[in-house]
């Protein structure tokens, strides 16, 4: 296990330096200046090349790459600020280091995904395998019509509606906000109520419709008729067998979203007006801040990654027959 | 549930489903305005105030009282709270709560005019030299937050600490007019203790300020709120942008990026000297990262705090304009306005040299289908000249009769063509690329092609779009833009726009018209001391190049929003074109 660890994590270095030189290179790929951004309405040409030394855009794209990359490792001094290893660069948008920004901003996405999780989970999972194990009666098909329509559902849609439904209109909820739950227990909760219901319920449908297809096809193999033949009761086969062959689909794709989750979920906090990766994503790329942005694609990129290998590990937790070669 | 519940529910599906596909448009989508027969909202007129109008208290709003939380919701942060760094109008407007100037605009009790007058100082400046030098003197009684007296010397370092090179985005009109365009290499700033000699302060109320020419409407300029004030002792350069020390009404008490912004009261504030600022509300909460969807929902909605909320810079979003238009409960808490903003289709005139030509091109255009493409009237009204209807000295008039014909005139076009001999002549437009823009482009190439044009469009990236239109070689004939006046004349109206001696890449003279005749009117109206007289010399220049057919003016911009039942007070500020807090209460 120690050795796929080491060389999986090591894969992943390669992958993560590779996906930043990309960003370097997809963001200078653009023949537009981002300093004219920071420059004003009447911008003379001195502003202008005061503005491109401070964010090192009069140096060249691999210099600057370098200076970005060493910086993690040995910080930096940019624009006569100290940035401190690990240094994730300057925010010239913000005006504010990069690495602060994530750990600031990181929070609001945690609290959204393990939320909106805990709910898609239990429910999915749970109307999953309650579908799977009444197959083709009333109760399957009121759990695959219902998800079908919940799936179809996008949050631009859904959320909008939900925010009408039952913060706008009625005062049923809170506004959509992230507070810290060290701060207040309860409003950490109520304030982020309505968009974990609206994100878990596009999700819930996915994982029910996941689940009831992944038990509905274990149910049928092989070593779970023998061990209906052998005489184990229905529930030992349903939990013990088919579950737990079931469980190696549901963890890798949860794997990945949660990965995708926690790497910023845009379109849910633009429409909650919440203030996660998600939303710096947007900004970084609306205000050409090339910092932040390399910044919150690495954030997205390693979680995917690490996610990756988690699961990959998990595999042989879940499914002894699967060794980590 | 209401009727009215029923069509915001439905709308808001539709507004849910078109998010996306407009999420990266310019902003104005395919509504056309169901209220052709509203009234017209006129221009705000300007003018200059005497000593008598600079003094405090400012003219109190029929009705309001003090007390209470104002709600401010909005898409972005104020990227610059520093006053050097302030040039943005949201920016601008909201520094009107914690900033002060030299000079400012007081509106009159109705809001139909704005006069200049004494801010910080007891006059809007004199000057005996033609405007070569000005000076001010201070009021009595004008404090900083922590009840320490503004001086002079503060006045003159806040100029200073314009020249420092951790300024990098505010006005560089008072330091390009004392130290020339290269004003860092004449002076680096106050930070290593050299003054800057221009600005001289006999006395701790006097401030006299020489410039290298004569600068007239130098009162106009000292308005901007990138000439407020800073003090040195609280100066803490580029951190001072986050959370600047108060001379106004309010102070910051936390300001989280991105996030928010709290105001309370600034005990220090006297409201007999400021003749610009009531101070109703006891506190002010603003919040970031509303989309204007959200906050048109909301405002409609009126629930909870949002109903003692309003927005600087979210307008009411296109889907629901028409609605918000026809909804009569929604009218009291309407606000429109002509916004300080003129849309242009500039001509390349190192391309299309022949006069002819470009009138056949200003006959041809068709406005109405452009500004029904991006809003209808809502977008904006017809414009007929280079300056907005809220800049002194504007005059109307319609020289190639865009009010009587706004589809455009094929038939006068096609005249001018055959007159010039360039029927089939090449039109090569650049637009932005967006789904918006790319409606636009057919309406104008149906409307060319009609007149006797080749019409040829060429799609542009958004990030990209103003750094190729920018260029002085652009291959391009034709192209969007707009300006908007940083100060109520004609000076920021025309000079760095038409003044062919500005013509350079990235500069802002994008038609790269360049006549004599032009700049040495341009001089001459800027030396004049009169503004009445000035405006007059101004409106001519604008007729001129009317006459020249510099470009296409197109659209007077318009603004629409909404804002709150429970806020009374809430008025438009032409000078910005948003909406302006120095009259809100809480009812």
């Amino acid at each position: 296990m120690l050795r796929f660890l080491v060389r999986r994590s090591l894969g992943a270095l390669v992958i993560l330096v590779i996906v930043s030189m990309v960003t370097y290179a997809l963001f200078f790929a653009i023949p537009a200046d981002p300093a004219r951004l920071y420059c004003g309405k009447t911008c003379s040409p001195e502003n202008l090349a005061l503005i491109k030394h401070a964010m090192g855009f009069d140096q060249s794209t691999p210099v600057q790459y370098w200076h970005w990359l060493s910086g993690i490792f040995t910080g930096q001094i940019i624009d006569g600020k100290n940035c401190a290893a690990p240094c994730f660069g300057y925010s010239f948008a913000k005006q504010e280091m990069v690495g602060g920004i994530l750990l600031d901003r990181f929070p609001t996405t945690l609290s959204l995904t393990i939320g909106s999780a805990i709910i898609f989970l239990i429910f999915g999972i749970g109307t999953g395998m309650l579908a799977a194990h009444k197959q083709g009666k009333a109760v399957d098909k009121i759990a695959s019509s219902a998800s079908l329509l919940a799936s179809s559902m996008q949050i631009y849609v859904a959320g909008p509606l939900a925010l009408w439904a039952l913060v706008y209109s009625t005062d049923l909820m809170k506004q959509p906000a992230y507070v810290p739950f060290t701060e207040d227990p309860i409003g950490s909760i109520t304030g982020m109520l309505v968009p974990w219901i609206v994100l878990s319920l596009i999700w819930t449908a996915n994982y029910t419709r996941m689940t009831r297809s992944s038990m509905v096809e274990q149910l049928s193999e092989d070593y779970v008729r023998t061990a209906r033949a052998k005489g184990m009761s229905g529930s030992s086969v349903f939990l013990r067998y088919a579950w737990r062959g079931a469980m190696g689909t549901i963890v890798t794709v949860f794997g990945i979203d949660l990965g995708v989750l926690l790497g910023g979920a845009i379109i849910t906090e633009t429409t909650f007006s919440l203030h996660g990766l998600g939303e710096l994503a947007i900004h970084s790329f609306r205000d050409s801040d090339l910092s932040l942005l390399v910044g919150v694609t690495m954030v997205a990129a390693t979680l995917i990654v690490a996610f990756n290998i988690v699961v990959d590990a998990a595999y042989a937790l879940i499914d002894p027959r699967i060794r980590l070669a | 549930m209401s009727s009215r519940n029923m069509r915001l529910a439905a709308a808001i599906l539709v507004a849910g489903a078109l998010t996306v596909t407009t999420a990266c448009s310019s902003g104005h989508s395919n509504s056309d305005s169901a209220s052709a027969s509203k009234s017209p909202v006129a221009a705000t007129a300007i003018s200059v105030g005497t000593a008598a109008d600079s003094k405090g208290p400012a003219v109190a709003e029929p009705g309001a009282k003090k007390g209470g939380t104002v709600n401010m919701i909005d898409r972005d942060d104020f990227s610059h709270l520093d006053p050097a760094q302030v040039y943005m109008n949201y920016n601008s407007e909201v520094s009107l709560l914690f900033t002060r100037q030299l000079t400012g605009y007081k509106y009159s009790a109705d809001g139909s005019s704005q006069k200049l007058v004494g801010d910080l100082a007891t006059d809007t400046g004199t000057t005996t030299d033609g405007g070569k030098t000005w000076k001010f003197t201070l009021k009595d009684g004008v404090k900083w937050q922590d009840g320490t007296p503004i001086t002079s010397g503060d006045v003159k370092y806040s100029i200073e600490r314009t020249y420092a090179s951790f300024i990098k985005s505010g006005p560089t009109y008072i330091q390009s007019w004392i130290s020339g365009d290269k004003y860092r290499d004449a002076y680096p700033g106050p930070m290593g203790g050299q003054e800057l000699g221009a600005i001289a302060t006999p006395d701790d109320k006097t401030v006299v300020i020489t410039f290298a020419d004569v600068h007239p409407d130098a009162n106009f300029t000292l308005a901007m709120t990138g000439y407020g004030i800073v003090p040195k002792a609280h100066d803490t350069k580029e951190e001072y942008d986050k959370k600047p020390f108060s001379s106004g009404p309010y102070q910051i008490v936390e300001h989280v990026t991105d996030k928010s912004l709290d105001l309370e009261r600034n005990p220090n504030w006297d409201p007999a000297t400021d003749p610009i600022r009531n101070a109703y509300p006891d506190k002010w909460h603003m919040e970031f990262g509303v989309q204007a969807q959200q906050s048109t929902e909301r405002f409609m909605a009126d629930n909870g705090p949002d109903k003692t909320a309003f927005s600087f810079h979210n307008q009411v979003h296109t889907t629901y304009i028409d609605q918000v238009k026809a909804d009569e409960k929604l009218k009291p808490r309407t606000l429109q306005g002509l916004t300080p903003y003129v849309d242009y289709y500039y001509i390349n005139n190192t391309r299309i040299k022949d006069q002819k030509v470009r009138e056949a091109l200003i006959r041809a255009f068709p406005h109405q289908q452009t500004r029904q493409l991006q809003g209808g009237t809502s977008y904006g009204d017809y414009a007929t000249s280079y300056m907005s209807p809220t800049v002194l000295g504007y005059e109307a008039n319609d020289l190639y009769d865009v009010l009587k014909k706004p589809e455009g005139d094929p038939e006068a076009a096609k005249k001018l063509l055959t007159e010039a001999n360039a029927v089939g002549q090449t039109i090569v437009y650049a637009y932005n690329n967006t789904p918006v823009q790319q409606k636009v482009t057919e309406a104008i190439r149906d409307a060319l092609e009609k007149a006797g044009f080749k019409f040829v469009p060429k799609p542009l990236d958004s990030k990209t779009y103003y750094d190729q239109t920018g260029l002085v070689n652009n291959e391009y004939d034709l192209y969007w833009g707009g300006w908007g006046a940083d100060w109520p004349t004609g000076y920021t109206s025309i000079q760095p726009v038409w003044d062919g001696r500005t013509i350079a890449d990235g500069a802002s003279n994008y038609a790269h018209f360049n006549d004599p005749e032009i700049n040495t009117a341009i001089d001459a109206a800027a030396k004049i001391a009169d503004p009445i007289a000035q405006g007059k010399a101004w409106a001519a220049i604008d007729k001129q190049l009317q006459q020249k057919a510099a470009s296409i003016p197109d659209v007077y911009q318009r603004s629409i929003s909404l804002y709150g039942s429970g806020l009374g007070g809430v008025k438009f500020d032409s000078l910005f074109g948003l909406q302006f807090p120095l009259n809100i209460y809480v009812k």
